[in-house]
């Protein structure tokens, strides 16, 4: 949540965590207002301050929002889940994309059995194909590389699989 | 270069930092010598102090899985300075928001067919003739499934129940299946409205992150999954395995507080899907229409 305006009789909630002055042009200022003392904590206590300043630095200023609040979720997930972080969401929705292409292999080929036994009978043309909305030529939908999205294994098998 | 005794090299961590690698190295077996990119990256996220500090608050027999999601978050957090895993999280919930859609689209096809399969026999039997029907039937096709992508959700579909749209649903307070457009607007709120670091008149104080639907949805996908969540040892470990589904990504797209390229990518995805329809009706007119042809003459 920006601040648009900064008053230097209020610091930022890194200035009163830091217990130092907050300055006008504090980079902080913008990104953790006073209202929120913990976004700053848990960013600082995963990714340090200089860490996240620099950072932010790195970013243009519109999109420096979007940047500290992405490290404010990833610093609760990783303090929620020190072992796995926001990453192990990664890896359950991943296994839910490969579950759900299951699913609708399965299903495609449920269909397919149907409309082929109807076609046998009445001479019904197959049935609607595959939405195709997977080999979209602009590129946008991503059917995912196997490898890549070879879920985390829960059978304690150490090998395999890309993340 | 600081060397080891011995014949082994210092370590990627003890190497940038110009120090001795000490055989007690705690990164040493996480940031061999020759990955000085991927230690750079989580160096430069995490930094060294921080990552010996989660090291040391985990037991030794987790270090291994630690590492590797703190190497892939850094890693991606390289690729994508704005979103990082945030963005990879966003992906993956459009993705299968597409899937379900498409599954349930599928679904109500395979309905239609299944219904169609037990009507016929049983009007053969009355000796009646089923061509009309099937006639019907054809022409009902190419358009219940654009309707019924609008309102296939509230179909009972029992069976392809999706368990994950059931915890979805349960954690967006959702019980019943809605229309389309809802469970749009409910993914994005979960996501990325909702969430108080992430909305721009959430001011909701820091006592809300417990209540925190985006939290709550990955703590409800921590929890609900019952299976032991074990990361495969063959984590990034050359992160340009990345590349194949991130080209297509701009990370540079504030998307997160304008939905409007994610409402236009699904209306596109939408419209072709529904042009990909509406193309069917005269192929299969024009089929039945010969059947019909053929029939008549006798």
């Amino acid at each position: 949540m920006a601040s648009s305006s900064h008053s230097s009789n209020f610091p930022c909630a890194a200035c009163k965590f830091l217990r130092r002055k907050c300055m006008p042009d504090c980079v902080f200022a913008p990104y953790f207002p006073p209202e929120e003392p913990q976004k700053f904590i848990n960013v600082h206590k995963i990714f340090g301050a200089s860490n996240v300043s620099k950072l932010i630095n790195e970013v243009a200023p519109h999109q420096r929002e979007d940047a500290v609040n992405s490290l404010a979720y990833e610093a609760e997930a990783r303090l929620k889940d020190p072992v796995y972080g926001c990453v192990g969401a990664i890896s359950i929705l991943q296994r839910q994309v490969l579950r759900l292409q299951r699913e609708l292999d399965a299903i495609h080929a449920d269909l397919i059995r149907y409309a082929t036994a109807t076609c046998n009978c009445n001479e019904m043309p197959p049935p609607l194909g595959r939405t195709c909305f997977h080999h979209n030529s602009s590129g946008n939908i991503y059917y995912p590389n196997p490898r890549w999205n070879e879920p985390y294994g829960g059978n304690g098998r150490s090998d395999g699989g890309s993340l | 270069m600081t060397l080891k005794s011995g014949t082994t090299s210092a370590c990627a961590a003890c190497k940038y930092q110009r120090r001795k690698c000490i055989p007690e190295c705690l990164l040493a077996p996480y940031f061999p010598a020759d990955q000085t990119k991927v230690f750079q990256n989580a160096h430069k996220l995490f930094g060294v102090s921080n990552i010996v500090k989660i090291l040391k608050s985990l037991d030794p027999s987790q270090h291994a899985e630690a590492m590797r999601s703190i190497k892939y978050q850094a890693n991606v957090r390289d690729k994508f300075p704005v979103y990082g895993c945030l963005g990879v999280i966003r992906q993956l919930y459009y993705q299968i928001q597409l899937l379900e859609e498409e599954f349930h689209s599928v679904l109500s096809q395979l309905e239609m067919y299944r219904q169609y399969h037990h009507e016929v026999p049983s009007q053969l039997e009355l000796g009646m003739a089923p061509p009309t029907n099937g006639l019907h039937f054809l022409t009902a096709v190419p358009d219940m499934p654009v309707s019924m992508q609008h309102s296939y959700s509230n179909s009972n579909n029992i069976g392809y129940c999706s368990s994950y749209v059931d915890s979805k649903d349960h954690n967006n307070n959702n019980n019943n299946s809605n229309s389309n457009s809802n469970n749009n607007n409910n993914n994005n709120n979960s996501l990325w409205i909702q969430h108080p670091f992430l909305a721009t008149n959430n001011s909701s104080s820091s006592n809300s992150n417990e209540n925190n639907p985006l939290m709550a949805i990955q703590s409800q996908l921590l929890v609900s999954n019952t299976q032991p969540l074990v990361i495969q040892h063959e984590v990034v470990q050359d992160y340009d395995e990345l590349h194949p589904f991130f080209d297509t990504i701009d990370d540079r797209q504030s998307f997160i507080h304008s939905k409007e390229p994610y409402d236009s990518s699904c209306e596109d995805s939408a419209k072709e899907t529904t042009q990909a329809i509406e193309l069917v009706p005269n192929n299969e007119l024009k089929n039945a229409a010969a059947c019909f042809s053929l029939t008549s003459v006798h």
